[in-house]
């Protein structure tokens, strides 16, 4: 009995004591990873992921502007089929969240440089978000404890980004910051002046939006214009890496692929034949910087686009259509740079908004952008001399009408997602655009405005997902 | 607390009515007697008497006498019940003021496995004493089936349990039992496995990218080992285990030694494999499009026929490519012992080649145990060693490219002489890519390396008090590597990498520790009342250790090495968790003939915040001897009843309750490291998930044991379970780990166990299982409408599967022909409305999804017979499995190329039967070819079958119900006479045929075909592995 008692204590005992050590059960922190991250390694992924956001909105868009076709016949999104777009949307979202997050670790730190620059990565990333979709969720976004959040008007998300885009100039100036980027920065590599000028150039680029609306300031345009890039060199673009094809510009992995017989970066015969000389009698010069001539025998040296919407047809999967070729400027390798906003871009604005005030400006800022983004693609400057000193591109600053002006930003915006913008502003006008083959008969004939709400959100936020078709428009975009 | 009251207040209840019973009386004669082993003369202690008819019932003492007194004059039943002997009844006749004197013999009962069973940590109780259903099976009948993976030996043996199998050496199996659980798309829902009461991890953990099959790791289990499986199905057979036995458990037990002389067994076992049901491929067109011949294109089948090319020749590619699977096990046992020791050791092999070429697995186990008697201490150790693993094939990326294949082109014929790839362009050099070269020279091999052992501990204080102790350790090592080579910088060479070729190394490491103490008391509390009750600590911690390096991009050719590569990047991810339990289990039975048992655990989890992290849940169970307690007919010869109640809880994956920043994958790039909020947003407010149970059912015997019939009608429900539940990405993350929603399992199990013949010489054995299940969503959230299984690709449209509330779990969502009329608020599609035919003439497609499918059968049923005669023995077990849909990639994407004889209709016309947007019929008739109709002119374009048949999930969601036979054997054992002459024991020769398709309307091929025992996508099936059918020479002796 002695032994019976003496066994139940020590097993009684024992027991006890392992439910008292709680510490033996508290191990539920993730070793695998941290409950806060390195601003460093914030502004790394955020700037890489916004290169990656770009090329994902644009090659939704690039089918819109009719730049790419699909080379399948009746594609979804080359006939503006109502497709959810849940990654992009995703994409877009969680890049702005660490966006956020980065923004107050920088306040928590004491340290404006990281605040100022991810500003603008916000503004820029939020621009995409807002054009693509319209209304979307803003203000109470971002939270662990709002999961369904309302949707802000786009005119007051504008306004936001405006905002930011106003804070960040200043804080990039602040003489004083805890911490500032450096290597962890893939876009500038923590150059505060190239920052600044890039919240310049995309204050232009937003403030131009406005422009069928009564609140436009050119003034206001025109000024941003001149403080931001004075060069192709200070472009704001990233180029990517060669260590692995996650790490690979994406314009080259899709060139890459289709190589390969993965089909896709195909051209749309919009745009071949305004290079091509089809559409205007004045073959471009660009042409051979963006894509191959054809090298099947029926059709060895021609440029041919594919009409959106009607598929390749009869054409081999290789050979005869003109697609993005591997090799070339926008994809040229793994390392090649991915533009988001160029010097171009902002002469062709300058040149939009100077048209109706300066007409000697315009045409001095239409020519300038003709000629940086020739310059910026490699092409010889004879070529661009010869290309220029056509009467049907230098007509003349008397006779410069938004038609030219346009008609050139199209090209110089190849595979960026401000050509969407672009093209709304412009009512679809271009030379010979026509609605996509197989066009999905719920728009009427009518060219997309906005893409529909991912699937997503129909899903999980039904409540706030506002009634709207694809023939809605974002606020700026008036008739 | 209230619940426990209940209890007490229902034991209390019990206790007193037993008082009055025995208060009672009002006689005078007296009637007593001695009860003894018929056998060996030894009395029995604690043997039940009843006198029927005056409802007096006493046990028998240390002396094995018993006594009424008394007793009213009269002719009454005297009955006699003891565990483990027959029940022993005779008239007694009692006189006034005599006293008679009834000595009784019991019959030790011919137990049949049937009436022993194992219950939770390996405690032996006799099935009349339980009041739950539990379902084992023995060793032969595991064996039997001369599969390797224990999983599969269970198919067919066992009600309420499906169990997905097929194809590939080394491919996992899964199994469910009862249903699906949880809400959660990544949750195993696989039971708990224990070998000796050891719980083992029988995780699968699939390969990265394309699956190739990797193996549950149960399958280092040598079958040969295994002396019984118990399948406990609910709540109240594992509430005793606690969490990790949400979904059921596994209970094996594995051969022991036995006192007496050395006994050696030796089995070897050879299979030959074949795949079962070839798909039903057309040899009339070659390849080429739309009519137009082109060997040397992309198109394998829409070609010119072949009558019209005479020089191409049709090769049967699918058939060719599949060699006969091969498999070798050997085994040994060695065992014996004396009184005080016993050992058992067993050396075996499993060798094992798939029908898929290079695909093979391994297994080699030893195990060594021992158990030691010293008086009131037992110990007992025991210790396996297993190393298996083998080469995987990515077998969905070799089936999609045999459909891609030119039929004019032979695919076995896979390279060039300097080894590189050759193509199904006539001169070999074009971009097709052959599967037979990428299932030969991109290799992915396991090697595992794995140690189960235990230790226990039993000590005797005195005959009703034990202490046991049980530690036991499962851990492994599993190496995995990937090689893709890179170009071998050869002329004119088809690059197969486009990385220029990459080695993965994958490490897992895992280890289990599991400790059990337990307390044991078996008493008599009164003569009527028997009492056990087993308090218990248990245990749990598990850590695992994932590492991977990847090197991509190789500087010299055929150097396949992480120092050769260009690129390197790495992932590593650790695991922890800990459980710790106490749990009490008590049983009381009153005369044998009632027993209750009542349980109760409580868990504490390393998983749950501290404030929600201890739970309790009890379980009840009440069984009631009917044909004990009154009289019954002659033929009914033992009815029991059996109720019970449960509740089990369930905790989080580990990390749950904190939300964290991750790196991702691609980093670092330029030796910088990028880092982003992670996708889900964690809840430090979880609380376990709870799964309550109720199940009844009877369990009846018919002349003698002849015939049996065992029914249970269960439902159980899960609520708040603990799931990922997808948010709107605005908030900046994808998911919301919380507790929601409700899902809940009902059925029928149906067992039939029968002897319709049994003479001297022959033998007739018959068991049947039926069982129905209904797995419903009954709720998930407010705000969320669906959570996502997953999805596999189609050419055109996505089917998926999704669990939506009021639908069931096995749902499966895809488009479908436009219906007329159709309900636009029915998730569910309508097949019996008329199809919409379009202004072209062919019907159309409704673009968004419906349920056009169910992939849980709605019943499956198994038969199986024994027959034995003198030397001979012979079985045959069929199974059915009806009501099932699944979604057969193969035929979609075989009739998207123009393999199937169903596109052999290319060059008719057809008025498709259906009706226009207007409700008039359709009469327009069209041409199902591709490009111009020769007739009409009209131009088709890409035909009906790419245009329309490929782009309807409908058309490829068939019904996969099969009756199989799942084996058929037969054996010859040497009668004693011979074995007389001979230095052996017993000898037995087999053959056995597994796996035979007798029926089945699933097109091209195996109705089983399942993608990965990591999946519960049940109802897409991919391009699976081919389901195979086996022939088995086995030889088996003892000496």
């Amino acid at each position: 009995m002695k032994y019976l008692n003496k066994l139940l204590l020590v097993s009684v005992l024992s027991i006890f004591m392992v439910l008292g050590c709680s510490d033996f059960l508290d191990i539920n922190e993730d070793p695998n990873n941290p409950t806060s991250a390195p601003i460093e390694g914030l502004m790394t992924n955020t700037t890489l992921e916004t290169g990656q956001n770009t090329n994902r909105v644009a090659s939704t868009t690039s089918f819109f502007v009719q730049h790419f076709a699909s080379p399948n016949e009746d594609s979804s999104t080359d006939t503006h089929e109502s497709v959810s777009y849940g990654g992009t949307w995703a994409n877009l979202y969680f890049n702005i969240g660490d966006l956020l997050v980065l923004i107050d670790q920088a306040d928590e730190l004491g340290a404006p440089h990281y605040s100022g620059t991810a500003k603008v990565m916000v503004a820029y990333n939020l621009g995409m978000l807002v054009n693509m979709f319209g209304d979307v969720p803003f203000s109470e976004g971002f939270s662990d404890d709002i999961l369904q959040p309302s949707y802000d008007n786009s005119a007051d998300i504008y306004s936001a980004i405006l905002n930011y885009l106003e804070e960040a100039k200043t804080e990039l100036q602040a003489s004083e910051s805890a911490a500032s980027p450096g290597s962890d920065d893939f876009i500038y590599g923590g150059d505060l002046a190239a920052w600044t000028r890039t919240a310049h150039a995309l204050e232009a680029r937003y403030r131009n939006h406005y422009s069928k609306l009564g609140e436009y300031d050119r003034t206001a345009v025109l000024s941003a214009v001149e403080n931001s890039f004075s060069s192709n060199d200070e472009d704001f673009q990233i180029s990517f890496f060669d260590e692995g094809i996650a790490t690979e510009n994406p314009w080259y992995r899709l060139a890459d692929n289709n190589a390969g017989l993965l089909l896709g970066g195909w051209l749309s015969d919009q745009f071949v034949d305004q290079l091509n000389g089809e559409t205007f009698g004045l073959a471009d010069p660009r042409i051979e910087f963006i894509t191959e001539p054809a090298t099947t025998e029926e059709f060895e040296g021609e440029y041919i686009g594919t009409r959106n919407g009607a598929g390749r047809g009869a054409a081999p999967e290789q050979g005869e259509r003109a697609v993005l070729a591997v090799g070339s400027y926008y994809a040229s390798g793994p390392t090649a740079p991915l533009l988001m906003a160029t010097y171009a871009e902002m002469k062709f604005i300058e040149a939009e908004a100077a048209l109706t005030v300066d007409a000697a400006r315009a045409y001095q800022a239409y020519e300038e952008g003709i000629r940086s983004h020739m310059e910026k693609l490699g092409v010889a400057q004879q070529d661009i001399d010869d290309y220029w000193n056509d009467p049907s591109v230098s007509v003349g600053s008397a006779n410069l009408t938004i038609d030219e002006i346009m008609k050139e930003k199209y090209v110089a915006m190849f595979l960026n997602p401000e050509a969407w913008n672009d093209a709304r502003r412009y009512d679809y006008d271009y030379s010979g655009f026509q609605i996509p083959a197989n066009h999905n008969p719920e728009l009427n004939g009518q060219m997309i405005r906005l893409v529909a709400y991912p699937d997503s959100e129909e899903q999980r936020n039904q409540a706030n997902v506002p009634d709207r078709t694809m023939l809605d428009r974002v606020f700026w975009d008036q008739n | 607390m209230k619940k426990s009251i209940r209890y007490l207040y229902t034991f209390v209840l019990l206790i007193s009515c037993s008082l009055v019973f025995t208060l009672q009386g009002h006689a005078q004669g007296t009637l007593s007697g001695t009860v003894t082993d018929s056998e060996s003369g030894e009395v029995l202690i604690g043997v039940n008497i009843l006198l029927i008819g005056e409802d007096m019932g006493v046990a028998t003492d240390e002396n094995g006498e018993f006594e009424f007194t008394n007793v009213s004059s009269g002719t009454y039943t005297l009955s006699a019940r003891y565990i483990g002997y027959n029940t022993y009844e005779q008239q007694v006749s009692i006189s006034d003021g005599e006293e008679t004197v009834v000595n009784i013999g019991l019959n030790e009962s011919t137990l049949e496995l049937g009436d022993v069973v194992v219950t939770a940590f390996g405690v032996e109780r006799d099935r009349r004493a339980i009041g739950y259903t539990i379902q084992d099976v023995s060793s032969d009948e595991i064996t039997r089936t001369g599969s390797g993976n224990v999983l599969d030996a269970l198919q067919g043996q066992v009600s309420g349990v499906q169990v997905n199998r097929g194809g590939g050496a080394g491919k996992g199996s899964q199994i469910f039992i009862r249903g699906f659980n949880s809400l959660d798309p990544t949750a195993d829902n696989q039971p708990l496995f224990v070998v000796d009461g050891v719980p083992i991890d029988n995780s699968t953990v699939e390969s990265n990218g394309s699956p190739r099959g990797m193996s549950n790791r149960a399958i280092d289990i040598n079958p040969d080992d295994i002396e019984s499986v118990s399948v406990l199905k609910s709540a109240p057979a594992t509430a005793l285990y606690g969490v990790r036995a949400a979904n059921g458990a596994v209970l094996i037990t594995t051969k022991q030694g036995e006192p007496g002389e050395i006994r050696v067994n030796f089995s070897h076992q050879v299979s030959r494999e074949s795949v079962i049901n070839r798909p039903d491929y057309q040899n009339v067109y070659g390849p080429g499009f739309g009519f137009e011949s082109n060997p040397d294109g992309f198109w394998p089948s829409w070609g010119a026929p072949f009558s019209e090319t005479p020089e191409l020749q049709y090769y049967n590619n699918w058939e060719n490519s599949m060699r006969t699977g091969v498999g070798i096990d050997n085994s040994v046992n060695i065992s014996g012992g004396t009184e005080s020791a016993t050992f058992y050791a067993s050396v075996s092999n499993s060798n094992n080649r798939g029908v898929v070429p290079n695909n093979d697995w391994d297994r080699t186990s030893i195990r060594l145990s021992g158990e030691l008697f010293q008086g009131p201490l037992t110990v007992s150790a025991s210790a396996n060693y297993i190393n298996s693993g083998g080469n995987r094939v990515k077998f969905i990326d070799y089936m999609a490219r045999l459909s891609y294949w030119n039929t004019s082109a032979d695919v076995t014929d896979w390279r060039f002489e300097d080894g590189t790839m050759k193509s199904d362009s006539r001169d070999g050099r074009g971009s097709g890519r052959n599967p037979v070269y990428d299932a030969n020279v991109n290799t992915f091999e396991d090697d595992v390396n794995r140690i189960i052992g235990n230790i226990r501990s039993s000590y005797q204080f005195a005959d009703w008090l034990s202490l046991d102790y049980l530690i036991g350790i499962d851990t492994y090592s599993d190496d995995r590597t990937e090689i893709e080579p890179g170009p071998l910088g050869l002329e004119n060479e088809f690059v197969w990498s486009n990385v220029g070729g990459f080695i993965d190394e994958t490490r897992i490491n895992s280890r289990d520790i599991t400790s059990n103490l337990s307390l044991n008391m078996s008493t008599d509390l009164t003569q009527d009342f028997g009492m056990t009750l087993r308090l218990g600590n248990d245990v749990f911690d598990r850590s695992t250790n994932l590492i991977r390096a990847r090197g991509q991009s190789f500087v010299v050719p055929r150097f396949n090495h992480l120092s050769n590569a260009t690129n390197v990047s790495n992932a590593q991810q650790l695991t922890e968790k800990r459980l710790i339990g106490v749990y009490g289990d008590l049983n009381i039975d009153w005369r044998d003939i009632l027993y209750l048992n009542v349980t109760g655990r409580n868990d504490w989890t390393s998983t749950l915040p501290e404030n929600n992290r201890s739970f309790f849940y009890p379980s009840v169970s009440l069984g009631a001897v009917v044909s004990d307690m009154v009289d019954t007919p002659d033929w009914l010869t033992y009815a029991k009843l059996r109720v019970s109640y449960a509740e089990v809880g369930k905790d989080a994956p580990p990390y749950s309750t904190v939300g964290v920043f991750v790196a991702p994958s691609i980093y670092p790039i330029q030796g910088t490291t990028g880092f982003t909020k992670g996708a889900t947003i964690a809840s430090p407010d979880l609380k376990p998930e709870r799964t309550t149970s109720q199940e009844v059912g009877f369990d009846l015997r018919f002349l003698n044991n002849r015939l049996g019939l065992d029914l249970t009608l269960y439902r159980a429900n899960s609520k708040d379970m603990i799931i990922p539940v997808p948010v709107s990405n605005a908030t900046g993350s994808s998911r919301f780990i919380t507790n929601a929603g409700e899902i809940e399992n009902r059925g029928i199990e149906l067992t039939l166990r029968a002897t319709p013949v049994q003479m001297q010489n022959f033998q007739w054995n018959l068991t049947s299982n039926f069982t129905v299940n209904r797995n419903e969503v009954v709720s998930i959230r407010d705000g969320v409408d669906a959570i996502s299984l997953g999805s596999i690709s189609a050419y055109v449209n996505r089917p998926f599967m999704q669990l939506v509330p009021g639908q069931s779990y096995g749902a499966i969502w895809g488009t479908s022909y436009e219906r007329l009329g159709a309900d636009p608020d029915s998730d569910v599609l309508d097949e019996s409305l008329p199809i919409v035919i379009g202004e072209d003439g062919f019907p159309v497609i409704n673009e968004n999804s419906l349920i056009v499918g169910d992939a849980t059968p709605d019943w499956t049923m198994n038969v199986s017979n024994t027959f034995n005669y003198k030397s001979w023995d012979f079985n045959f077990n069929v199974d059915f499995v009806m009501g099932v849909d699944k979604y057969n990639k193969l035929d979609n994407w075989d009739a998207a190329f123009g393999h199937t004889e169903k596109t052999l209709n290319r060059e008719d016309r057809v008025v498709f039967e259906g009706v226009l947007a207007d409700g008039s019929t359709n009469t327009q008739e069209v041409w199902l070819g591709q490009g111009e109709d020769p007739e009409t002119g009209r131009n088709y374009g890409a035909g009906y079958h790419r245009n329309t048949y490929r782009g309807v999930i409908e058309e490829s969601v068939e019904d996969a119900s099969y009756i199989k036979l799942r084996n058929i054997g037969l054996g010859y054992s040497l009668s004693d006479n011979i074995l007389e002459n001979l230095p052996f024991r017993s000898v037995r020769a087999g053959v056995t045929a597994n796996n035979i398709l007798l029926w089945t309307p699933f097109s091209q091929y195996d109705p089983e075909a399942f993608n990965s025992s990591g999946s519960n996508l049940i109802g897409l099936v991919d391009l699976a592995y081919p389901g195979t059918q086996s022939l088995i020479f086995s030889l088996n002796f003892s000496f």
